[in-house]
């Protein structure tokens, strides 16, 4: 369960101060699938990178099941992101040198797993996304929806129980994109938190719970 | 994360960059070459020189007359006004552990020969001389163990000297003059070639005793003390300073053993060789700048890399463990690269120049791989913390 | 594309990507200034022994007892006896040589010297009062010896001044005596200090006439005899009459080495030249250390600015043009990392100048013109494989790139 409680994130450009979340107080459920919309600069990707501990808001607090999350130091954080977070990112962000196999299996390096184990967990995630025959292309070799599904396995290889989505469908046409939605909810479906910034509202319908920003503050919430 | 993953991951962006990396070890691999080279020779003349000192053994004192050395030689070849005399020479028998004991006159005068003169070096020694310092002899045999105060009048010819007045010629029993006297050749000593520049072959022997008269000398230079293997040096040299104060009233001679000499000889080049291999290292500093510029760049280059890591839940050890460990394999690689340049360089210069002494021991190559690593940790700690140093949000914002 | 075009067009790039530019500027400038120190260093020595040599003046001629027939004029420095002296009487034979302007002879050894309960070994040198001329020596007090019949044993020395200092403090050295072996003499004069020539400190000898030093050391044998010809000109003539004179004085045998200063000069003097080469040489090899720097790092610019590329091709610059433009980046980078260098060895050279007023370490000219002349080049050659990759470029690909 995530609890946010009065968070504000302030930046502060030059000597001008944008205030880009504006008290944000939101309760997510555990397996609950949320849709994030709203106009440009209204403060969903900085919402995101708070609730991804990419960021750290200028005040409020953030219980990650139960834990208190902001004041934790760096190296702690890096371990719950590791271990909790999955992200998945508009330009996909795969590391251009290595095959598909090993942007997968990074998460698994960084923590220190053994390569025979790493190697059955790739494959069984490879599989499932059915990007068996792809496993060795590198990031260039490969179509945008393959990319993203190879960022989305990267995401979720270590089980996470959030997953972070911002604009997964931006960069893609409406094909690829619909796919990846449909992996995504596949996952969703079995028991992951998730969270998709979308400014496409055929995206955003999908989702279980509809939040709608303007200015840094939460204008709507609708379920069902 | 498992080490061999971190160098996995540090080998896999060196591989990355291929061209960039090789040039990057090529800078690391012309210092180490330098390095291995230059130390190379600076040893091998090290050895080389030592190897001509030793080769009379080491196990031998040296007496001289007077307290210091004067004009950076030994003060037996310049006057002094307390001679060591061959009465000293005979005392010095009696101490333990000494096997042999030969006093030295040198000098320089014309020999006369089957009717050829040369002028050449003049040794007056004891019988002993050749046993100390392990010469050879040819044919017939060494001056006898006459009475020292009175020998006869007995000359040995070096190799070099019996060539130039009796060729190819039996010298046994003939008579030559030497300085004007005449003495009578028992024999020749076998080759020994030079030694630091000075011919060794090019030379007669005559009795100390004579060679004091022919000089018109009071004292010896030298008198040169050989000591059985293993005894320690020095007892044998308390026995010295005991007996020759007791007969002269007073320290008025010096004493070196050659194990001193060949330590101060040791150090003196061993510094020079350390002085020419850090000639060398200016490359490998100029090496090192160059993997600090080409790290700089790559995390430059790789910010957004860096910023999906920390999202992915790498912490700023990792961060910084990977690119230094990128930074070292850069060093280390060019180190190995610059051993086989610098080796083969050692080779083939001594296979091109036999007479130039090389010599390569492992613990410089070790020690120069050592080097190459330490420049890449030196030099990839400023890129690598900037690299942990980065904001992860920053870093993944960054195009 | 007009010469100054290019050449802002390279600035420009240099400052933009001014971190590296700055490390490269290091790399080039540590090479050169390895250059212009070390060379400085050996040119150095150089000067300080050839002013030594200088010093004692260039017309001189040594003559010393003893000749070997293998190794020659080495050899003799170290014969030591020869059963015929070099005597005084040998040294008076040769000042009657017209060609001769000034003779002196020496003795050397060593004596225990005293005074009071003071008592240390010192360096003795036997010699006449031509000597203070010859070695270019001055007197900080008193006088030097007497001229006179140099056969004639007086008891009088002169000391150097590190001499006075340990046996006579600060008190008045002048007119006191002093013991060597079991002679006394009086001290009539304390040499000026800076005369230090070429291995012998001056200040740690004492001078005393020839004849008393033949006494004390109970020996009629000469070390050297030091002669000064009347010009350069006549030297070899000099030499070879002092040959002769000393042969037929030791009936016909010629056993005295003649050597010139010059020639001992000159062997020095090449060994040092030789020493300069090598040392700077092996500073060179950071230079092409460098270059290789240079030439990566072209090539990463060269990759990175692949748009840039496509961008100036597109609008019309051709081949020549391009490869024009990374070439003047390259050989701005080495030429200003040169000069950069040879600000730092000017610094070097001066500071060590500084700490060693002997050591007048100014790099050769050669050395300077070839460091300089060395890192243009390898910026040139260096920069020529980037530079053509980026000519090589096709248009569309590198700005799709
Ligand atoms: N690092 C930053 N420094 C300064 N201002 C920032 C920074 N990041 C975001 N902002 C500002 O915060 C506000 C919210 O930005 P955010 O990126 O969250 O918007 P968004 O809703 O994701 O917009 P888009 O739909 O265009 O992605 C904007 O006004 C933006 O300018
Ligand atoms: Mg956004």
């Amino acid at each position: 369960m995530i609890t946010l409680e009065g968070i504000n994130r302030i930046f502060q450009v030059g000597d001008q101060q944008v205030h880009a979340l504006d008290d944000i107080n939101l309760t997510i459920q555990p397996g609950e699938y949320l849709s994030l919309m709203g106009p440009s600069g209204s403060g969903k990707s900085t919402l995101l990178n708070i609730l991804g501990l990419l960021d750290k808001p200028t005040s409020g607090r953030y219980l990650l099941e139960g834990r208190e999350i902001t004041s934790l130091s760096d190296d702690e954080q890096a371990t719950v992101r590791g271990e909790k977070i999955g992200f998945v990112f508009q330009f996909f962000h795969l590391v251009p040198r290595m095959s598909a196999f090993e942007n997968v299996e990074l998460p698994l390096v960084l923590a220190g797993m053994a390569p025979s184990v790493r190697r059955e967990r790739v494959n069984v995630i490879l599989e499932q996304l059915g990007l068996m025959d792809r496993a060795h292309h590198r990031p260039d070799q490969l179509s945008g929806g393959q990319r993203q599904r190879i960022a989305i396995a990267r995401a979720t290889i270590m089980k996470p129980s959030l997953l972070l989505a911002d604009e997964p469908t931006g960069n893609l046409d409406s094909r690829s994109g619909t796919d990846v939605v449909e992996v995504l909810e596949k996952l969703n479906a079995g028991g992951i938190t998730l969270v998709v910034v979308t400014h496409d509202g055929q995206v955003g319908k999908r989702a279980g719970r509809r939040l709608r920003m303007v200015d840094g503050a939460i204008v709507k919430d609708e379920r069902g | 994360m498992l080490s061999r993953d971190f160098i996995g991951f540090s080998l896999s962006s060196v591989m990355a960059h291929r061209t960039r990396s090789i040039l990057t070890t090529m800078g690391i691999a012309v210092g180490i070459a330098a390095v291995v080279l230059l130390t190379s020779i600076g040893e091998g003349v090290n050895r080389f020189v030592l190897a001509e000192f030793t080769q009379f053994g080491t196990n031998i004192v040296a007496i001289n007359p007077g307290k210091v050395t004067t004009f950076g030689a030994p003060t037996g070849v310049f006057n002094t006004v307390r001679p060591l005399s061959l009465e000293d020479s005979d005392a010095l028998n009696k101490i333990p552990y000494v096997t042999s004991v030969v006093p030295v006159v040198q000098g320089n005068a014309e020999v006369e020969g089957q009717g050829r003169t040369r002028r050449t070096m003049v040794y007056g020694v004891g019988s002993q001389f050749p046993g100390a310092f392990k010469f050879g002899v040819a044919a017939g045999g060494f001056l006898p163990d006459d009475d020292p105060r009175a020998p006869r009048a007995y000359a040995v010819l070096g190799s070099k000297l019996k060539n130039e007045l009796f060729g190819e010629a039996n010298a046994l029993g003939e008579r030559i003059r030497v300085g004007g006297d005449r003495y009578r050749v028992v024999g020749y000593m076998q080759s020994k070639g030079q030694v630091l520049g000075f011919d060794l072959d090019d030379t007669v022997y005559i009795p100390a005793a004579r060679a004091l008269d022919l000089f018109g000398r009071e004292g010896l230079m030298e008198i040169d003390v050989l000591y059985a293997e293993g005894a320690p040096a020095e007892e044998v040299v308390a026995g010295v300073n005991r007996v020759l104060i007791s007969r002269h009233g007073g320290e008025d001679f010096t004493v070196t053993t050659q194990q001193q000499m060949l330590d101060v000889l040791g150090s003196v080049l061993g510094v020079l060789t350390f002085a020419v291999g850090a000639l060398g290292g200016i490359s490998l500093l100029v090496g090192g700048v160059g993997i600090l510029t080409i790290m700089i760049i790559a995390v430059r280059e790789r910010t957004s890399e860096i910023g999906l890591l920390r999202a992915l839940g790498a912490t700023r050890q990792q961060i910084l463990r990977v690119f230094l460990g990128e930074a070292v394999i850069l060093s280390a690689l060019g180190g190995l690269m610059g051993l086989a340049l610098g080796i083969g360089g050692a080779w083939l210069l001594h296979f091109l120049i036999p007479a130039m002494p090389v010599h390569t021991p492992v613990s410089y190559i070790l020690m120069a791989e050592a080097m190459a690593v330490v420049i890449g940790l030196a030099a990839g700690v400023t890129p690598a913390r900037r690299a942990a140093a980065m904001e992860p949000l920053e870093a993944l914002r960054a195009e | 594309m007009r010469p100054g075009d290019t050449a802002r067009f390279a600035a420009q790039s240099l400052i933009r990507a001014r971190g590296r530019t700055l490390l490269m500027l290091l790399a080039m400038s540590i090479g050169v200034s390895a250059v212009v120190i070390l060379t400085g260093l050996g040119e150095g020595a150089r000067r300080f022994v050839t002013g030594e040599f200088a010093s004692l003046g260039t017309n001189l001629v040594i003559v010393m007892p003893g000749r070997s027939e293998t190794t020659g004029g080495a050899a003799a420095l170290m014969a030591g006896e020869t059963p015929r002296d070099l005597t005084v009487d040998d040294y008076l034979a040769l000042t009657r040589n017209p060609l001769v302007s000034l003779a002196a002879p020496v003795m050397v050894g060593a004596a225990g010297a005293a005074r009071g309960r003071l008592e240390r070994e010192i360096s003795v040198v036997g010699t006449t009062s031509e000597f203070l001329k010859i070695r270019h020596l001055s007197m900080d007090r008193g006088k030097f010896l007497p001229s006179g019949d140099p056969s004639r044993a007086v008891n009088v020395c002169v000391i150097g001044e590190k001499i006075k200092q340990e046996l006579f403090g600060k008190e008045q050295a002048l007119g006191e005596w002093l013991r060597l072996g079991d002679r006394r003499f009086r001290v009539i004069g304390v040499l000026a200090t800076g005369g230090r020539s070429i291995g012998v400190d001056i200040q740690e000898l004492v001078v005393i006439p020839v004849a008393s030093a033949q006494a004390l050391f109970n020996s009629p044998g000469l070390f050297r005899i030091l002669v000064e010809a009347r010009s350069r000109e006549v030297m070899p003539r000099l030499q070879d009459q002092i040959r002769s004179t000393i042969a037929e004085r030791h009936q016909g045998e010629e056993d005295v080495t003649v050597v010139t200063q010059d020639a001992v000069l000159a062997t020095f003097d090449n060994i040092l030249q030789a020493l300069t080469f090598t040392v700077g040489g092996i500073g060179a090899i950071s230079l092409a250390v460098a270059g290789i720097l240079i030439m990566n790092i072209m090539l990463v610019a060269v990759s990175q600015r692949t748009r840039e590329i496509g961008l100036l091709k597109a609008v019309g610059a051709t081949r020549a043009q391009v490869t024009t433009l990374f070439l003047s980046e390259a050989v701005l980078l080495a030429l200003l990392g040169g000069l950069l260098g040879l600000f730092f060895g000017y610094l070097g050279t001066t500071a060590i100048h500084g700490v060693y007023p002997d050591m007048d370490s100014q790099a050769p000219l050669w050395a300077v013109l070839a460091a300089v002349g060395v890192s243009s080049l390898t910026g040139l050659v260096f920069g020529i494989m980037p530079a053509r990759q980026a000519a090589a470029l096709e248009p569309v690909e590198a700005l799709n790139g």
